[in-house]
């Protein structure tokens, strides 16, 4: 496969690790009043979508940035890579 | 005077051999220096870079060559490197003072090892190990990246139309250095 | 033998001849020749035995189709079975030997196998070796394996070398036939970068073999020039030799080079290159192979496709033999008998299955139509066809042609599908095709020549203008489409004797209707019960046949029916390709210690860690065993001091306004108030609460820490350190890189640690133990003014420091460590003693650090703090996690000083049975420690803290091992921790 680095242009997925469902990047608040049941969901429960998937891989084998890629788990058709910094600070997410 | 003396033995020190017309070396007495640029402050510690080297620090991806011979080399948003030639064992405190604290440093000389590959075989033996295009117009004099070659992390440059400066974990510098060797025996 | 069948013509070098062997034979042919082509212009017909009834068999084919013509090619180590005598290109001096008989090729001992036909139909196996069970085993295994099989391995070390490599270009073009040069010349033309491979040594596909006119000129002249055009033009990498075995995601194709299979000797190159290739739009033009129609005995030597006889003729200037008959179903057929006539070859006659008048005018032909081949004679070799209305014709060759299927393979590698083409009776690619490729030519079923230049040259426009280029104009070369209506036609029903479909793997018609007698009507069943399109043709010529029989029976039609799925590779990889240069030592990267050449030259033994090589111990002269030497260099450390490069753990840099904001956050205890110059144990946890990773991080300044993780873990806790600051914690100004190589580490450990390093470290660094005690760090110079970073911590409970210098000068450092240390008897130790010493001393490390075991188990449980957002802590204090009779981390001694404790060990209590139910708990880590005299373990039991002084039992089924342990503090050395604060 091939990841279109925002950065860095074409790379070959061998340069990528994957971890899996970009909602890890919603992590919850430690402080909220139901933190456990939202931990336990935040790190046991992941859709499996059949279909457009966002999803965070690590350039380890370049410039270390993670990315969203939006990836069609069943075609590995690729439609959206954005810098995961990126979005994670549009989701809000701050120190 | 000090009892004791350390002598400086880099892993590649003094490489040097010919492969038809193309010459591969690992370079004498090569200092490298990351740079991060604090979250916030980008602006101030890219002119910081400016008014110490005089010229402005590349895009990702790419690198320069200041006026002093110094290479810039941009590796991501908020990352880069300067590469130079430097003997002593504090090129991080040069950097440093030239940036005057508008960076955050960290000396990377003895994480890397490099080799110098010119001459016109260079681009064939690198099809061997080198996932990234090196067509002279997909990847330009001064273009530069980090990918991986034989399973090793490898950050290549090009500084010449058929030379390139390639840097590898000090480590796994012997094996580094046997990935390259084999491209050049099985191309030349 | 002499060349009894050569012809006029051909694109071979007559001036030159080659000698080769065939089973010690001796033969002649010439530069241009594939081994087949001069195995038949020397009259060799038989050249294999069949794989289950070792019939005799002959070529068959001219390309990578061939399923008969197996061949061992070159001796000794260089052997190599299963070779393809078709596709490999004749050298001088090449040896070959036929396959799969015992004794001489033409007596061969098991051919007896085909009198036992009746009995090996499809499925045998499943049901003749059902019983007794017992045979299973002894006999019909090792009668079976010994039968099996093809070729045979030289079963020593395969000398040649192989290499892969990376290729990347704006269009692949698959295959050099008439519709891919015209592909590569339109997009080469117009300035793109171009790729055209092809798996011939000899580029043009059917052009070279056909005598078809392009431009007013021979097809193979007009593709001549085309290769000569394209070869001295920058853009273009030609790639004959090279076979595109698969497409896979986003354009990136394999692709396999042949680079001295065709020299006598590869001059110490690699043989075959593997490559991945880039393409940014691809266009297949792999042509299309012909298919045969099955009827009795239609294996023969002597019985081969059309396409291929002529092959032969045009190209290879070889007739297969002087009487050559013509069996077909389609115009294309009788091409062979033209090109054959006219170049002299006896033709006795064209029997065609349709009703039809001749489409080619060949004088004096013998036409017969509306008629079929029933049988054949001639055991070693055609002699004869019978017809199906009886009249027997002489012959000693029979060209068969059943039509021609689009190698459509790679359209298929990403799960497309293929469609059948009713008036080619053939499926062509379907639309669901891989990204980037378009199918043009006879592929994609255009199978006349004029349709296949010009849709070569559509399809490259197309493509290149999708990338931006503009085509230059050029002109498409006159040619004729040449008369190709076929007949679906797939078998001769009255044929009574077997009629083969997969000549590879013995499949016959029958099979197939037994096959779907018994049931296993999909294809995929059909397939796995027949073995039909297995092996290394995977049933190129036999597929579709297979499978309009099987519709025939099912009454569905040939689409209805499908196909298997086509998967990589189009043709067999060798095993040393895809291993490439991944072999011995070279299998993977090796990453040596600063110090590895002195402890090299000081008598280590290495140790893989990771791909890491460290010290185990250092034997010295008179010692029996490794026990010897790690017991002397523990004591030796003990009682005065001993080094160790501890290069290995990962170290990380970190810095930024918010670095010890973002340390509190990854590490489950607190970090934000560590004082600069101190350095603080850390553990972190996973988010589900489990322990993860631990190490040391020191505060070089405000901003400014090194962290320290386990040599194992460096690079994981890298990666998860990026993503807390990308993805969790997005505004915080911290940065990291690795420094682990950057810096050589030493632990200088033992109650003479200080005074050994006081003579390395400069004047003016005050090293007291006020000044500088347990926990303390600070940067240093050494040996006169050489930076380095200096840290107390201990990970043996001795006095200890951590001193590290630039890598470059950690050989010579290791080198002035033992000379300052001379007078104090300083030891270099490996990680044999380090782990003995930190077992003695109770310290977690990886067998403890599992992915099974929280902070609560390890007795860190009140290190996780609740006041702060940290990785971990919240789902650390789920019930389970923390429940009170949880297992805890404690030190195991056993009751009889002498019984050694066994890692792995479960505990269960005195007086209980040993089963799982009464499980207390396991052993991580043991050692014998030599400052107790004793072996000693580590482990987890439950209540372990509350237990101590109580006595179970460690049990360990697997090694027969029981002995009673007495549960005590995991601190065996040192409890009370003044050693290192001493």
């Amino acid at each position: 496969m091939i990841i279109n680095h925002p950065l860095l242009g074409p790379r070959d997925a061998a340069e990528f690790i994957y971890l899996g469902d970009a909602a890890l990047i919603d992590r919850p608040d430690w402080q909220a009043e139901d933190a456990m049941q939202q931990f336990h969901d935040y790190a046991y429960l992941r859709d499996n979508p059949a279909g457009p998937h966002q999803e965070l891989w690590y350039h380890e084998q370049g410039d270390r940035s993670w990315l969203v890629v939006t990836r069609d788990t069943t075609t590995h058709d690729i439609t959206d890579v954005q810098l995961a910094r990126d979005v994670a600070r549009s989701r809000g997410r701050d120190k | 005077m000090p009892e004791f003396k350390l002598i400086s033995t880099p892993p590649l020190a003094g490489y040097d051999q010919t492969f038809g017309a193309t010459r591969l070396h690992a370079p004498a007495d090569l200092a490298i220096v990351s740079l991060a640029f604090p979250l916030g402050d980008e602006n101030a510690a890219l002119a910081a870079v400016k008014s110490a080297y005089g010229t402005d620090m590349p895009e990702p991806g790419r690198s320069v060559v200041a006026k002093d011979g110094a290479r810039l080399v941009r590796l991501g948003s908020d990352q880069g490197f300067v590469i130079f030639t430097h003997a002593t064992p504090d090129a991080e405190r040069a950097v440093a003072k030239q940036l005057n604290g508008a960076a955050y440093t960290t000396d990377q000389t003895d994480v890397w090892t490099g080799l110098e590959l010119a001459g016109p075989g260079s681009r064939a033996a690198l099809e061997r190990i080198c996932p990234i295009d090196l067509h002279p117009d997909a990847f330009a004099i001064g273009h530069a990246a980090r990918t991986v070659m034989e399973h090793l992390g490898t950050l290549i440059i090009r500084t010449d139309d058929h030379a390139f400066l390639l840097l590898s974990a000090s480590s796994s510098a012997q094996s580094f250095l046997h990935a390259v060797e084999t491209s050049l025996s099985n191309t030349t | 033998m002499t060349q009894t069948n050569r012809i006029s013509g051909g694109q071979i070098d007559r001036a030159r001849s080659i000698s080769f062997t065939f089973n010690g034979k001796r033969m002649t042919g010439h530069p241009g020749d594939t081994l087949a082509s001069a195995l038949l212009a020397n009259g060799q017909r038989l050249v294999g035995r069949s794989f289950k009834y070792h019939r005799p068999r002959g070529i068959f084919t001219a390309g990578s189709e061939e399923p008969n013509a197996l061949v061992q090619l070159r001796s000794g180590a260089h052997q190599e079975p299963n070779t393809r005598a078709t596709t490999v290109e004749l050298f001088d001096g090449l040896s070959a030997t036929s396959q799969n008989h015992r004794g001489p090729l033409e007596f061969d001992l098991m051919a007896a196998t085909d009198l036992l036909s009746p009995f090996l139909s499809a499925g045998f196996y499943y049901k003749t070796f059902m019983w007794p069970r017992a045979f299973w085993e002894k006999l019909y295994e090792p009668v079976i394996r010994a039968s099996a099989g093809l070729g045979r391995l030289s079963m020593q070390d395969d000398p040649d070398s192989y290499d892969k490599g990376f290729l990347h270009c704006d269009l692949l073009v698959i295959g050099a036939g008439p519709s891919g040069l015209m592909a590569a010349l339109t997009a080469a033309r117009s300035g793109a970068r171009v790729i055209l491979a092809d798996e011939d040594f000899a580029l043009g596909g059917r052009l070279n073999a056909e005598t078809l006119a392009v431009d007013d000129m021979a097809g193979a002249d007009w593709a001549a020039q085309v290769v000569a055009e394209l070869a001295a033009m920058d853009n273009v990498r030609l790639m004959p030799r090279t076979t595109v075995y698969g497409a896979y995601d986003h354009g990136t194709y394999g692709a396999l080079e042949r680079c001295t299979d065709h020299l006598a000797d590869a001059g110490g190159k690699p043989r075959q290159v593997l490559w991945r290739i880039y393409s940014k739009r691809a266009v297949l033009a792999a042509g299309s192979t012909e298919r045969p129609i099955a009827f009795g005995n239609n294996d023969r030597p002597g019985v081969m496709l059309a396409g291929a006889v002529r092959a032969y003729a045009n190209r290879f200037g070889t007739t297969p033999g002087q009487q050559v008959a013509v069996f077909t179903n389609n115009d294309d057929g009788w091409r062979t008998a033209a090109d054959l006539a006219a170049k002299g070859v006896s033709i006795p006659a064209v029997i065609d299955s349709r009703d039809a008048p001749a489409p080619i005018d060949i004088p004096g032909i013998r036409h017969i139509r509306n008629a079929a081949v029933m049988d054949t004679v001639g055991r070693k070799g055609l002699k004869s066809i019978t017809l199906t209305d009886g009249q027997v014709i002489e012959a000693d060759t029979l060209a068969v042609s059943g039509g021609w299927n689009p190698n459509v393979h790679l359209t298929c590698h990403q799960r497309g599908r293929p469609e059948w083409r009713d008036d080619l009776n053939a499926f062509v690619p379907g639309a669901n095709l891989p990204v980037g490729m378009a199918v043009a030519g006879a592929a994609n079923g255009a199978l006349t020549l004029a349709a296949a230049l010009a849709e070569g040259q559509a399809t490259a426009t197309a493509q290149i203008e999708a990338l931006g280029f503009t085509p230059t104009k050029t002109d498409t070369p006159r040619a004729e489409d040449e008369p190709s209506t076929s007949q679906a036609f797939w078998h001769v029903g009255e044929s009574r004797k077997r009629a083969w479909l997969d000549l590879q793997n013995d499949v016959t018609v029958k099979d197939v209707k037994l096959s779907y007698r018994e049931g296993f009507r999909s294809v995929e069943h059909l397939k796995r019960y027949t073995t039909l399109g297995m092996a290394t043709d995977q049933g190129k010529t036999a597929n579709i046949p297979g499978l309009a029989i099987m519709a025939e029976c099912t009454g569905k039609t040939i689409p209805e029916t499908g196909t298997t799925i086509f998967r990589p590779p189009y043709t067999p990889i060798p095993m040393g390709a895809l291993a490439g240069r991944s072999r011995g030592t070279d299998f993977r990267p090796y990453r040596l210690t600063p110090s590895h050449n002195w402890a090299k030259e000081n008598g280590a033994t290495f140790v893989e860690v990771g791909n890491w090589l460290r010290a185990q111990w250092f034997a010295r002269s008179g010692e029996k065993g490794w026990r010897d030497s790690v017991d002397r260099e523990v004591e030796m450390t003990r009682n005065s001091v001993g080094i160790c490069d501890v290069t290995t753990l990962g170290k990380i840099d970190v810095q930024g306004r918010d670095a010890a904001e973002f340390l509190n956050k990854v590490y489950a205890n607190g970090f934000a108030k560590l004082p600069v110059g101190k350095v603080r144990y850390g553990l972190m946890l996973r988010e589900d609460g489990i322990a993860y990773d631990d190490g040391t991080t020191a505060r070089l300044s405000d901003n400014h820490f090194v962290m320290t993780t386990t040599t194992a873990n460096a690079v994981l806790v890298f990666r998860r350190l990026e993503f807390a600051r990308q993805c969790l914690w997005p505004n915080m100004d911290v940065h990291l890189i690795s420094t682990t190589d950057g810096w050589a580490q030493f632990a200088v450990a033992g109650p003479n640690a200080r005074n050994l390093l006081r003579k390395v470290v400069d004047d003016g660094h005050d090293m007291s133990n006020e000044a500088f005690p347990f926990m303390a760090c600070g940067e240093v110079t050494v040996c006169g003014g050489m930076p380095a970073r200096l840290f107390r911590i201990s990970f043996s409970g001795e006095l200890a420091y951590e001193v590290a210098v630039p890598a470059r000068y950690g050989n010579s450092m290791m080198d002035v460590l033992m000379q300052a240390g001379k007078e104090f008897n300083a030891v270099p130790y490996g990680t044999e003693a380090l782990g003995v010493m930190r077992i003695e001393k109770g310290h977690a490390a990886g067998n403890e650090l599992n992915g099974q075991t929280s902070a609560h188990n390890l007795g860190m449980g009140r290190m996780v703090s609740q006041k702060k957002e940290c990785i971990g802590n919240v789902l650390s204090q789920r019930p389970e996690m923390i429940r009170d009779d949880a297992v805890k981390l404690v030190g195991f001694r056993p009751v009889n000083r002498s019984d050694k404790v066994v890692a792995g060990s479960h505990f269960i209590n005195r007086d209980d049975t040993a089963n799982m139910d009464n499980d207390q708990g396991w052993m991580t880590s043991v050692a014998y420690s030599p400052s107790l005299g004793h072996s000693i373990g580590l482990g987890f039991i439950k209540r372990g803290d509350e237990r101590m002084g109580e006595v179970v039992r460690a049990v360990n089924p697997l090694q027969g091992s029981e002995i009673e342990v007495e549960i005590v503090s995991a601190h065996f050395i040192d409890p009370e921790g003044e050693r290192l604060r001493a």
